[in-house]
């Protein structure tokens, strides 16, 4: 008898609790003067340097945004929390983003996995979730996509791209694949799969490494003896230079390609001169091959300095606020959540400093469906084509 | 064969950077039955020591090696100076987590003074430049690091086997009331065997760094090797620890070529079971009486 008095009682406060977190939630994160976003990065672990670009860019633009007055009077304050690129932190970090930070919104959040682990409490707890850095193939025929939007390739595209490039211009006839053993490596060997079927040249082997290997000599000694002359790359910048002077050192030079998760240049402080002529892909104008590029670079590089070493990863994290930045700016001063869906629904091939050609509508959230490929030579990028169009999934 | 044989070389190379983790593990352990959890972030620490001397102030390699595993060595015996000898009451398993405290500290530090992404050590010996035995290619690297990790383990049997320091490092393990009856200043025993196999630590951090890259966490897949190391060789027995170390490497190396590579992580910690359960001494170790 007491202990259903006790239920009662317990149900009773929960209900009491549920009711008035829905009534607060209204307007979470939003006062006259700011508006709170949060983010969960790798800012330590072996994707470390993801983050630190990531994180620092967006860091940087968004003081450049404050600086210059906010958007309609509201300045924008980045929480960023590290998750060491694993999917457990990235949980407990989204649960006080959203529980206790109270933020507006997610803003990027590096790494498949991890995504995948928080998605189903972002979407439950309809917070709108800004361009999640992960493969974007997992959001197809994925329900109740009402707050989120996504300006950023699917590992699958990208790895057909990327291979049937290869097969048509570069004449490589058999691929052998080195692949981080979850959701980012795997989505990346499917799509490169895919490209294999699409234009019939050899799958010599695909070879996984997990996250915290350190060692991997048999790993290059497997990529060698399949006899491939081409090696893909789905890997943090940590194992994807570990990789390639692993294979060096067994004197393995094969043709390398690898995802624009690996484009910027420290990779060949990291891996060495191996590194020279890598083909990549990417999702904005590189630095070098744009001037409204190369002046944002300039701006993010006058904020913070360190992130010299990373002016790729710099530029993708405002590549990923800008559309929500433009949006905040369309909502004008109500800043609902809705007001900032139809906002960011009412762009048509829109263009910022860094993002091009995004394209978000009621029934579109899959803001870019183009990259192109690049060289990298000598620490400068080579445009190798012009945009290439893939399918809007969702 | 050829293929065999380079997994073997392979497996060796990265074998003898576990067998000097082990060693580091086993020595300390020998001494004080203290398992050094902060071993691994020791070894770190020396490591960016290392680093910050050859890139900041400019050292040659050599000097810098010298200096990051005196420091090393020195932080070791501080910490045994003024964390571990003070807490006389603590129980064997409070000193353990006593030093998982000490690898969280050092992990901070480092991360702190240094930063957390990716950096690569300046290292005198080239990973491109290879040597070709028939079909087997060797870098100049591995060949290079696994030379100075026998001439590593060499030098500590000497020590260990042949000095009078060595003889006291032994009495203290063996019976440490009836050392001290003898003469033998137990402290400062102690306090050596805390630097040295910080040292060590520090030693198989730099030679592995060109094999790991450089970031605050590099030690983490290393340390638990060398610990599977140090358990299948013997936990008490530095012979076991070398032994252990190659064994592994080799092990690892050929399951994940002809067995699976997914699974070649998870291999060293099934060792630890199986050793554990079918021959807890473990390969050289002696079985362990405890005197009533």
């Amino acid at each position: 008898m007491r202990t259903a008095t006790r239920m009662g009682v317990l149900v009773a406060v929960l209900v009491l609790v549920a009711t008035v977190s829905v009534g607060v939630s209204q307007e979470r994160g939003i006062t006259d003067t700011e508006i709170v976003i949060g983010s969960s990065q790798p800012l330590s672990g072996p994707a470390a340097f993801w983050g630190q670009g990531v994180g620092g860019g967006m860091d940087a633009y968004l003081k450049w945004i404050n600086d210059a007055g906010g958007i309609n009077g509201r300045k924008i304050r980045l929480v960023l929390r590290d998750d060491g690129y694993l999917p457990t932190r990235a949980v407990a970090n989204v649960r006080e983003l959203v529980e206790r930070e109270r933020v507006f919104a997610i803003v990027s959040l590096i790494g498949s996995a991890n995504a995948f682990a928080v998605r189903d409490y972002i979407i439950e707890n309809q917070v709108l979730w800004m361009t999640p850095t992960a493969d974007a193939n997992m959001w197809a025929g994925f329900k109740n996509k009402k707050y989120l939007f996504v300006g950023y390739p699917g590992y699958v595209d990208e790895g057909r791209i990327l291979t049937t490039y290869a097969a048509k211009n570069e004449g490589v006839k058999s691929v052998a694949v080195f692949y981080q053993n979850d959701l980012y490596g795997q989505k990346g060997l499917l799509g490169i799969k895919r490209g294999i079927a699409d234009t019939k040249i050899k799958l010599a082997t695909a070879v996984p490494y997990e996250v915290t290997d350190r060692d991997l000599s048999g790993q290059a000694v497997k990529l060698r003896q399949s006899g491939a002359d081409a090696v893909m790359l789905y890997a943090t910048p940590t194992q994807g230079a570990l990789i390639v002077r692993e294979m060096a050192k067994i004197g393995f030079s094969p043709k390398l390609f690898a995802s624009f998760t690996l484009a910027d240049p420290v990779m060949f402080q990291l891996a060495g001169d191996a590194w020279n002529g890598v083909i990549l892909t990417a999702y904005f104008p590189v630095p070098g091959t744009d001037p409204k590029v190369d002046a944002m670079l300039d701006t993010l590089l006058k904020i913070n300095p360190q992130l010299r070493q990373s002016p790729f990863n710099a530029l993708a994290g405002v590549s990923f606020l800008e559309p929500f930045v433009e949006a905040i700016r369309r909502a004008g001063p109500n800043v609902t959540r809705d007001s900032v869906v139809r906002a960011l629904e009412s762009m048509r091939n829109w263009n910022g400093e860094v993002i091009r050609g995004i394209t978000f509508g009621p029934d579109r959230h899959q803001g870019l469906n183009r990259i192109y490929i690049i060289k990298s030579e000598n620490r400068q990028y080579k445009k190798l084509t012009d945009w290439i169009e893939y399918p809007v999934g969702f | 064969m050829a293929l065999l044989a380079q997994y073997v070389v392979g497996g060796l190379a990265v074998g003898s950077l576990y067998a000097l983790v082990a060693l580091g593990i086993v020595l300390l352990y020998r001494t004080s039955r203290i398992l050094n959890f902060a071993h691994g972030d020791l070894a770190t620490f020396g490591t960016f020591i290392a680093f910050a001397l050859i890139s900041t102030a400019h050292w040659p390699f050599a000097a810098a090696s010298a200096g990051s595993l005196l420091a090393t060595a020195l932080v070791g015996a501080a910490f045994f100076f003024l964390v571990i000898r003070p807490a006389k009451e603590a129980t064997l398993l409070g000193k353990i987590v006593i030093t998982l405290g000490l690898a969280l500290i050092l992990q901070g530090a480092t991360a702190v003074f240094w930063g957390t992404d990716t950096k690569t050590m300046p290292f005198p010996l080239s990973d491109t430049k290879v040597y070709r035995l028939g079909e087997v290619v060797i870098s100049q690297i591995s060949l290079g690091s696994f030379a100075v990790g026998l001439v590593l383990m060499a030098g500590l049997y000497v020590l260990v086997q042949r000095t009078r320091v060595g003889l006291a490092m032994r009495a203290v393990s063996q019976d440490m009331v009836a050392a001290q009856v003898l003469g033998i200043p137990v402290r400062r025993i102690f306090a050596l065997t805390w630097g040295l196999a910080s040292a060590l630590g520090a030693a198989a951090g730099i030679l592995l760094a060109p094999v790991t890259l450089l970031d605050p966490y590099m030690m983490l897949d290393p340390f638990l090797k060398g610990f599977a190391a140090a358990v299948l060789g013997g936990i008490d027995s530095m012979p076991g620890a070398a032994v252990g170390g190659l064994l592994l490497g080799v092990v690892e190396a050929l399951f994940g070529a002809y067995v699976s590579v997914k699974f070649k992580t998870t291999l060293a910690f099934l060792i630890i079971i199986a050793v554990l359960v079918i021959r807890p001494e473990g390969l050289l170790g002696r079985e362990y009486k405890r005197r009533v």
